[in-house]
């Protein structure tokens, strides 16, 4: 699905000049490494997707393929994003891996918050709640909690990254979508550690605000995921992202003065709790 | 190259620590004390977590820029320098105001904040006990295998921190005397504490005694973090900093817990700098600010500070610079009154501190030395006065911006 928008030349020139600086990040990334090197991250959601239309424009640009892309399958998607990458995946010819923890998945026996016992696991996914400080003997399937998200996101990316010998992958992260990205970089070279290659991340749309990317989804007509127009604002796991303003489009909602990351942010209630009862609130 | 673990214990106060001069509530932290430099006029930026804990680890003031909840993005977090540096970060803790979804994340390798745990109804953090469990599984990767890189760990406990209902066994080894349930040391929370109700100095007395059983407890816990960090061979290689970020008012002036205001026991911190090869123990009289504490975690690891650093670093001692001490707070913390919140100030130069309040355009100035349970305000008497206004008056709502 692409959008029907009027957006004004002005603001189309306004965010042709974003693209471009994504663009030269992609270009410099595409001199730096060799094209088998890179990787792409994607999600389905509208930060990867910005960014994978990016990566592509410089692609077809210089006649040369999409490199390798991942998704990370955390066992709880919406289908409509599942159709929504199986279409582009189609129409754009895109090398994908769908990419799991196979082993936490079969130990939860593929239902979500199913008790998944820590001796279950294999050494590997073991070791990997140790790099964490994780010291329980279960957790519960759950792609967003803290051993979740590390052993279905952080684990499954680095074996991403060794199994493909990638030296340099895409991320669609920008600045303002969290405090925590305020102060990343276009690049950032990460040291190998124990079950870490070396590898460089590049993110090409820092600079987009949440506001400039709708824009720009609208200026060029890029392809997003139907789900933004029912009153999401960011997408994650199925069971743990809520629409921001029931039946108003992510585009169209006060995306100045409520948090972009509302739906998602359960960790947040669960700090105000905290902080109340604390006796500060 | 060695490692520098930073402990904070949230809402210590200094005058606990058998080393400061207290009881005997911390017989593990004063047996280190004889391989440690314990800074003896250390304040904090600050008399809650917020206005603290931006001079620990971004070495900023508190309202440096603005009055936003977040971290500001101008602000630099120690493990943000030493990530880019490659050195490992990790940091472990459970105080809601340093949470991921207020940008506390930033630059940590790995970050624990608890915020998803589910937690006793009454007390909402994770206890030390726990906290020492993760670092003992952080630690057996990152260390195990007798080969590791220099790492940055940060632990703070929150087991100090209201409501007060320590473990019988802890009270009975802080005070026997006192006979409380559970249920009857959350109502006293609820009643007293939480409305700062100072009518009645028994019940001050008791809320006391039950603060002073979670300071036993925590020096036993702060004895098993050294234990975890010995099991895995690295407290020999380790530089291990400890301090509070505020302390705890028990009526001394006219309130309970910590609210916005700058008396010694909320800003007078300990801070111990501990080295477990050193020969000696040393006490250092100078007055320094947390503010100096990432500077000098630097300084360990032979990096420079960044421009957003404004301390010094501790270290060389023979090279730190003689300076007063500022803080910053807003004075409606820890209150339920609606309306504007209005800064508060203080400096601390020599033996003096003056007290800035916007709300009534009101000085306080004491000498610490003839007067040190800040009592007697002498503002309106003393010929340094109007010296230390100037010092305070340009820091004053310096920052105009929107409080977004």
């Amino acid at each position: 699905m692409t959008m029907e928008r009027e957006i004004s030349e002005k603001r189309k020139r306004q965010c042709a000049k974003l693209v471009e600086i994504s663009k030269a990040i992609v270009k410099q990334s595409f001199e730096k490494f060799r094209h088998e090197e890179l990787g792409i991250t994607w999600t389905g959601g509208k930060d990867s997707g910005l960014c994978f239309w990016i990566i592509r424009q410089v692609c077809q640009e210089r006649g040369i393929p999409i490199p390798k892309t991942m998704i990370i399958g955390e066992g709880d998607e919406f289908k409509e994003i599942e159709q929504f990458v199986e279409g582009i995946s189609k129409e754009w010819n895109v090398p994908l891996e769908v990419c799991r923890n196979e082993d936490v998945l079969k130990a939860a026996n593929f239902r979500l918050n199913a008790p998944v016992k820590v001796k279950d696991l294999s050494e590997r996914n073991q070791a990997e709640l140790k790099r964490i400080g994780f010291d329980d003997e279960e957790f519960p399937f759950e792609a967003e909690s803290y051993a979740g998200n590390h052993l279905m996101k952080t684990v499954v990316f680095n074996e991403f990254l060794e199994r493909n010998k990638i030296l340099g992958i895409f991320q669609g992260l920008r600045w303002d979508e969290h405090p925590a990205r305020f102060n990343d970089d276009y690049f950032e070279y990460k040291e190998a550690a124990l079950f870490v290659p070396a590898h460089t991340r590049i993110r090409p749309i820092l600079h987009f605000t949440e506001k400039d990317l709708w824009d720009t989804y609208a200026a060029f007509k890029i392809p997003y995921c139907t789900l933004y127009e029912k009153g999401y604002r960011s997408l994650g796991a199925k069971t743990t992202s809520q629409i921001s303003v029931e039946g108003v489009p992510a585009w169209l909602q006060d995306l100045e003065n409520t948090e972009e990351r509302a739906g998602r942010r359960q960790d947040k209630e669960k700090a105000m709790e905290r902080m109340r009862k604390l006796g500060y609130m | 190259m060695r490692n520098v673990v930073l402990l904070t214990i949230d809402t210590l106060r200094r005058d606990m620590l058998g080393c400061y001069g207290g009881g005997s509530l911390t017989p593990f932290i004063d047996s280190i004390q004889n391989r440690s430099v314990r800074f003896d006029q250390a304040h904090s930026t600050g008399p809650y977590t917020r206005a603290a804990f931006t001079g620990i680890l971004t070495s900023s003031y508190y309202l440096e820029y603005g009055r936003q909840r977040e971290l500001s993005p101008s602000r630099v977090l120690i493990s943000e320098v030493l990530k880019r540096s490659g050195i490992v970060t990790a940091g472990f803790h459970s105080n809601p105001h340093l949470s991921d979804y207020l940008g506390w994340n930033r630059g940590w390798d790995v970050f624990y904040d608890s915020m998803e745990e589910e937690v006793d109804p009454k007390v909402p953090y994770i206890k030390a006990k726990r906290i020492n469990r993760k670092i003992d599984a952080w630690l057996s990767f990152n260390a195990g295998s007798g080969v590791y890189k220099p790492f940055f760990l940060w632990v703070h406990y929150m087991d100090i921190h209201e409501p007060y209902i320590p473990e019988k066994k802890y009270i009975d080894l802080a005070d026997g005397s006192i006979r409380l349930g559970e249920e009857e040391m959350f109502e006293l929370f609820q009643n007293v504490l939480l409305p700062r109700d100072v009518s009645n100095q028994r019940n001050i007395e008791i809320l006391k005694k039950l603060y002073s059983a979670h300071v036993r407890e925590m020096d036993e816990s702060v004895k098993d973090f050294f234990g975890i960090l010995e099991k895995w061979n690295v407290l020999k290689d380790s530089w291990i900093i400890l301090t509070a970020d505020h302390g705890d008012e028990f009526g001394e002036h006219g309130g309970l817990s910590h609210d916005g205001k700058m008396y010694s026991e909320l800003v007078h911190v300990p801070l111990i700098l501990h080295e477990p090869t050193r020969e000696n123990g040393e006490v250092c009289s100078t007055l320094v600010s947390t503010l100096d504490i990432a500077p000098t975690i630097l300084y360990l690891l032979g990096l420079n500070p960044p421009k957003a650093f404004q301390g010094d670093s501790l270290l060389p001692l023979e090279n730190y610079p003689l300076k007063g001490v500022f803080g910053e707070a807003l004075d409606k913390h820890g209150s339920n009154e609606k309306g504007e919140e209005k800064e508060i100030h203080y400096y601390r130069e020599g033996d003096f501190k003056i007290v800035y309040r916007e709300r009534d355009d009101a000085w306080e100035l004491y000498d610490l030395k003839a007067d040190p349970k800040e009592k007697n305000n002498i503002i309106d008497t003393s010929p340094t006065a109007e010296d230390l206004k100037q010092k305070v008056r340009p820091r004053v709502k310096r920052y105009q911006g929107s409080c977004s």
